[in-house]
């Protein structure tokens, strides 16, 4: 527990760790002996959030762990120091977050951060913590959809909070602190003897590099095991054992680093010979080993993971010449390194190395297209990067810069591959991986990959995935894109970070959705539109014109729902096309929302589309879900007790399934209000 | 008497939340905050909510405005504002406006202009419902802490 005595933590609660300190070296023993009660006191967080109603409440929580805390002390202890920092919509305030951090690296020991903020990416701010000072990040979101959990899971969060935060799950956060501590600590312990294995170790990694189709899980298990043991290394100042200054990995760093994995090849990178490349004093082979790893994990991510590869000729366009304009590269290259699949690591190294060499520069010039395409396009199974870590600021910028590109709302020329899109969104069926997914382009999409990165959007936090070559798509009468409206239909390709949910989805429902023909653009979809404003939300979906966007909009809603259905959702689906409708009927929602609950069941009397209301919840979500999601909501019907409980559930089942019945709109019957009032007497 | 209309204005309060949370305006996480009042923060839901208010009003505002556009494409920038709003609702309990922010974002998410508007003008409803309930909560409250003379932390 040396790391622990060394931290903050006990420095700042000098009594209560009197039992850490000089625990002598790697004396494990010492470390499990664990002051529970007093823990959290003195643990000194940041919290990062554009919004002040949840920072304020935060805060309050966190000064009330501490005063929990005092209960039990009997030695005085420093306070908790929770130093919030408000982004507002100003880029320069996301920069004073981190330069916070910055300059008083040793004052924090966690970092609680928004996901979603105006200026600054959560996830970006994650990966700067995460490399720079390797504080664990807390992620926090009012979205609290799989997608985006694993999202922050991926990009390395040590945890997921869903807002609404509650005091309890505040109070645990502390464990992230240690645990992180006790890993580095356990590393260093074994660092010693580890010294020689390393030698073979490294000869693994650089085998294992390339052996493609490395799945997320197994990737993520080697990636926990490596951390682990790289973390010890590099953040070892501790002086009872090896006496290893942390190495920090400035740009110039890394950008030798990557130039001498570049001049080795990614598959032949061993972190002995780059070591010997960079030739920086002072800098050990484990620190290097450690760092090949990140760069590896977070190679892969960019790149995506290959489940799905298959049947991908191995003809790769040779490595691109960063300069090269992307307009010179023609449509042609394009196809041909979609059809390649796969982009030699060097020449993805050598992105990295582009990148690096523009620190602070918009990423994505014409001259990095041609490069970032290849990165885009790169075949799942060629770098099994496992963790994905950015490092340094342009590639976070990269990274985003990336996900920009593939990510679309308003492509102009969508047109022309509208169906190309639908097999984009239906080819994200197979492919459930990191976030940043280029599993590939189908010949059709890699047109519109050109244009995308021909217009240089900005600023996209989503991100999506392309579909393989292999699998392209036929975009059958049943498939839920329905191409009539190809703005729809990449919107439903552009789901944020719901793709995954989209895979299951798309694929289990489709045939539920074929009913919806794009009969008309109307826009107007769902919601409001029911003039009788009936509760049976499959009901909603046959009496709609299922204009082209409904099919889109079926398969984004129901690809939020990836948890169970929440009675509340459908509540406010009513009072949300109540209101509409029925403005005397608007006081009275309160009433049809308890109604809804237990009417429901009545209500879905149709066959075919019953499965609508509620095949996306049960289908749409990973299977593994898929019975206990799909049987629970039949079960609450009726339950007028149900959304509340349904709210502290941590995920979404509210939204989820409101976003599913808003596809199928409720419709109001008209209740008598002693019919509804009885539903409310539980 | 002074007693009496302590008590009673109490029970006016205790029954106006009774209510808020039957209509579903309010949920659990309202009596989080509740009980993070404490005698340091005597006045902590008070100003969370008001700061909530601030802060709503504001991103409504942006909505409307984006919405308002002739031009309106992004998307994007609305559901950023969408996500805040959410995530400041159900931080303080608002589960309605909650729940109409998540159809909101789904609309916003089909690129659904009109849908996006009718999400909206519910969305300012239910707001002012809820901030005209929590006024008078307050209201009732303010009275009642008068009434008694002392300050007490809100009770169910």
């Amino acid at each position: 527990m040396q790391r622990v005595a060394q931290s903050s933590l006990s420095t700042s609660v000098a009594g209560s760790y009197g039992s850490f300190k000089g625990g002598g070296s790697g004396s494990g023993s010492a470390a499990q002996v664990m002051v529970y009660e007093q823990f959290p006191a003195g643990l000194r967080v940041l919290v990062v959030d554009d919004d002040v109603t949840c920072l304020r409440i935060i805060e309050q929580m966190l000064h009330r762990c501490r005063y929990n805390g005092k209960l039990h002390a009997e030695k005085s202890y420093a306070a908790l120091t929770c130093i919030m920092v408000k982004l507002v919509t100003t880029c320069s305030e996301a920069a004073v977050a981190l330069n916070h951090l910055r300059e008083r690296k040793g004052c924090f020991d966690v970092v609680l951060s928004d996901v979603h903020m105006p200026d600054m990416d959560g996830y970006k701010l994650l990966e700067h913590v995460g490399l720079e000072m390797d504080l664990p990040v807390i992620m926090m979101s009012a979205d609290g959809r799989t997608s985006a959990v694993m999202k922050g899971i991926r990009h390395g969060a040590c945890d997921y909070l869903i807002k609404p935060i509650r005091e309890e799950e505040l109070k645990n956060i502390w464990q992230h602190v240690v645990r992180k501590k006790w890993n580095e600590n356990k590393e260093l312990e074994h660092s010693s003897s580890l010294e020689d294995k390393r030698g073979n170790d490294d000869a693994e990694y650089a085998s294992s590099a390339n052996e493609g189709a490395e799945g997320i899980l197994k990737a993520q298990k080697k990636r926990g095991n490596a951390k682990d043991e790289d973390d010890g290394e590099l953040e070892n100042d501790d002086p009872s054992t090896s006496k290893k200054p942390r190495v920090v990995w400035s740009v110039e760093l890394h950008q030798q680093f990557v130039s001498a994995v570049n001049q080795l090849g990614l598959d032949k990178a061993v972190p002995k010979r780059i070591l010997e490349l960079m030739n920086v004093p002072g800098l050990t082979r484990e620190n290097v080993a450690s760092h090949l790893q990140k760069f590896r994990l977070y190679l892969k991510r960019l790149s995506g993971v290959a489940q799905q590869q298959s049947g991908v000729s191995n003809t790769i366009c040779g490595p691109v010449e960063p300069n090269v304009k992307l307009g010179s590269l023609g449509r042609f290259d394009i196809q041909a390194l979609a059809a390649s699949g796969q982009i030699p690591p060097q020449t993805l190294a050598a992105l990295h190395a582009e990148l690096l060499g523009r620190p602070t520069g918009n990423l994505i010039p014409a001259m990095d297209q041609p490069a970032l395409l290849q990165a885009l396009l790169q075949g799942p199974n060629h770098l099994p990067i496992e963790h994905g870590v950015a490092f340094g600021q342009p590639l976070i910028k990269c990274q985003s810069n990336i996900s920009k590109y593939l990510q679309q709302p308003k492509l102009s020329s969508v047109e022309d591959v509208s169906s190309g899109l639908g097999a984009w969104t239906s080819n994200n069926l197979g492919t459930v991986g990191p976030s940043n997914n280029l599993v590939g382009l189908s010949v059709q999409n890699s047109n519109m990959l050109m244009d995308i990165l021909q217009q240089q959007q900005q600023e996209s936090q989503q991100q999506s995935m392309l579909p393989e070559p292999s699998c392209l798509i036929n975009v059958q009468p049943s498939c839920l894109v329905v191409p009539s409206q190809s703005s729809a239909n990449l919107q439903a390709g552009n789901n944020t970070a719901s793709v995954s949910q989209n895979c299951y989805f798309n694929r289990s429902s489709v045939i539920d959705y074929s009913l919806l023909s794009p009969q008309s653009n109307n826009s107007s979809l769902n919601i409001g539109e029911f003039p009788n404003g009936g509760l049976n939300t499959t009901g909603v979906l046959s009496g709609y014109s299922a204009p082209g966007s409904i099919s889109s909009s079926v398969s984004s809603s129901s690809v939020n729902a990836d948890n169970s259905m929440g009675r509340q959702g459908q509540s406010s689906s009513i009072t949300f096309s109540a209101a509409r409708q029925l403005p005397g009927l608007v006081p009275n929602m309160h009433d049809i929302q308890g109604s809804y609950t237990s009417k429901n069941g009545e209500m879905l009397d149709q066959g075919p589309l019953r499965n609508l209301g509620f095949s996306g919840k049960g289908t749409c979500i990973p299977s593994r879900f898929a019975v206990d999601e799909f049987e629970s909501p039949m079960n609450n019907l009726g339950h007028g007790k149900l959304y509340v409980e349904n709210s502290r559930v941590k995920q979404e089942p509210n939204v989820d399934f409101m976003d599913n019945t808003k596809v199928g709109i409720p419709i109001l019957h008209q209740f008598s209000f002693n019919d509804v009032a009885s539903v409310f007497t539980e | 008497m002074l007693g009496l209309g302590v008590d009673r204005l109490r029970a006016d309060m205790n029954r106006l939340l009774a209510l808020l949370f039957h209509q579903g305006v309010l949920d659990e996480q309202f009596v989080q905050l509740q009980q993070l009042q404490d005698e340091s923060s005597p006045n902590f839901v008070c100003e969370v909510v008001n700061i909530y208010f601030h802060e709503s009003e504001k991103l409504l505002k942006n909505l409307r405005g984006l919405l308002m556009e002739r031009e309106f494409s992004d998307y994007k920038k609305m559901g950023i504002h969408l996500n805040q709003f959410m995530g400041s609702s159900s931080s303080i309990g608002a589960k309605r406006v909650r729940n109409v922010c998540v159809a909101f974002r789904a609309a916003s998410e089909q690129n659904n202009r009109a849908g996006c508007l009718r999400a909206l003008e519910l969305l300012e409803h239910e707001y002012c419902y809820l901030k005209n309930k929590l006024h008078e909560l307050f209201h009732i409250e303010q009275n009642r802490v008068l009434a008694a003379g002392v300050r007490y932390p809100m009770q169910n």
